[in-house]
């Protein structure tokens, strides 16, 4: 049903663990729903495992093993255990959005586009849901970072093509397009830009020293 | 009840039961601390995952020595409690242990760098296991290909997985690590994949 797709260097980074949590929760959304990119994103696992296992062990002292035979007997941390997903939104979303797309503060743009941003807890990235018109433009835009799409409800096109409820989109840097919501329904996508200012970089922040001071 | 020397051939291949079913002694550690909070069972498998899992943590050399302690100690705790969710017909147990250490480690660095966020890095996993049996076949196939092949790689192939998977690194940073261009980082990787068999189907 879905005809764009993650392409393999994410789905390398994302089962790796290493794209940004904004990012990896939208690439999540598109693979928990297709079929063909869960099986990719499994394979990779398995390599994961493969690489994992044939690491060079680290010596670990039985003093740290009897510690944690200790702590079987605690009882397990308490866990809600989440009910079923009857309303079709993705679980994930449900969980930021405590509520469905018309229980959200949505900003209007225009009178053809309103956006709503949840909050993923990600410093580098926006994680916004866009709610476009049936039928409705969004002027012309370059992208001046990195931009995921995926479409969850209706569809849009521009000058490339036509796009359809679980489509995943990335544009580039430079990539210039105005979409166009389809005629027949009102198009609901979620969007994952690069802040405006990113010049730190993971392991840049996790030198800081304010950081240590915490986590002695 | 299976003990270790029955589960494997002389070749230490995993055999499979009389319907057909996989099992290897990591599936049926598993098995045994769900059912029975089988203690022996689980000090096996901390013996084998422990040392790696350390590794693990250590690798890409971010984390201190007690941190790399604290999450084999978190990892190991999450294996046990979450034993019972484990499904032998149709996932495999390294795969399974791997992703709770990977996902186990994210959300460390997380909280180390003071993110508030409601999610956790197991809430943007790729959790589903197929239902169907061809495909939980086939995956069972690819496994057992990417096991055997992954010896033959090239070493600056094999050098670069290890960066991403086992150090956790993007591909732009590995780019900025062994200062090669970012193109030659993804060609490489891609390489390997190639090798290995792992493609987007379309």
């Amino acid at each position: 049903m879905t005809d764009f797709h993650p392409d393999l260097d994410l789905i390398t980074e994302y089962t790796a663990g290493s794209l940004p949590l904004a990012q990896a929760a939208c690439v999540s959304v598109h693979v928990n729903q297709c079929h063909r990119c869960q099986r990719t994103a499994g394979q990779l696992s398995d390599l994961g495992a493969s690489l994992f296992e044939a690491q060079e062990p680290v010596p670990v002292g039985d003093d740290l093993l009897n510690l944690v035979l200790e702590k079987l007997d605690d009882e397990k941390p308490l866990e809600y255990a989440k009910p079923q997903n009857s309303s079709g939104t993705p679980a994930l979303l449900q969980r930021l959005m405590r509520g469905d797309f018309s229980d959200l503060n949505w900003r209007n743009i225009g009178s053809t586009l309103r956006i709503s941003h949840l909050k993923t807890g990600d410093p580098d990235h926006e994680f916004a849901l866009y709610h476009i018109r049936a039928g409705g433009r969004i002027p012309e835009h370059t992208h001046r970072g990195t931009e995921m799409t995926l479409i969850l409800e209706g569809g849009f096109s521009d000058a490339n093509g036509s796009y359809h409820k679980g489509d995943f989109l990335i544009r580039r840097p430079g990539d210039v397009h105005a979409p166009t919501a389809l005629q027949s329904e009102d198009c609901i996508c979620l969007a994952v830009l690069d802040a405006p200012l990113k010049f730190t970089d993971w392991k840049f922040r996790w030198m800081n020293p304010f950081l240590k001071l915490h986590s002695a | 009840m299976l003990t270790v020397a029955d589960t494997t051939d002389d070749e230490g291949k995993p055999l499979v039961d009389a319907d057909g079913r996989r099992i290897d002694e990591w599936s049926e550690c598993l098995t045994l601390m769900a059912k029975n909070q089988d203690r022996a069972a689980f000090t096996r498998l901390f013996r084998h995952f422990a040392p790696l899992m350390k590794a693990f943590a250590l690798s890409g050399s971010t984390l201190s020595a007690n941190h790399a302690d604290e999450l084999v100690q978190e990892v190991m705790l999450k294996v046990w409690q979450k034993a019972g969710a484990f499904n032998a017909e149709k996932a495999a147990a390294s795969t399974w242990i791997y992703t709770i250490a990977r996902n186990c480690r994210t959300d460390l660095y997380r909280r180390l760098q003071k993110f508030d966020t409601p999610l956790s890095a197991e809430d943007v996993s790729d959790t589903q296991e197929s239902e169907e049996a061809f495909v939980v076949l086939h995956q069972k196939r690819s496994r057992d290909r990417i096991r055997s092949l992954i010896k033959e790689l090239p070493n600056d192939q094999a050098q670069i997985l290890g960066k991403v998977y086992m150090e956790g690194k993007t591909h732009s940073e590995v780019s900025g690590e062994l200062n090669v261009p970012l193109g030659t980082v993804k060609s490489r990787v891609r390489l390997a994949l190639q090798k290995l068999q792992i493609q987007l189907e379309r």
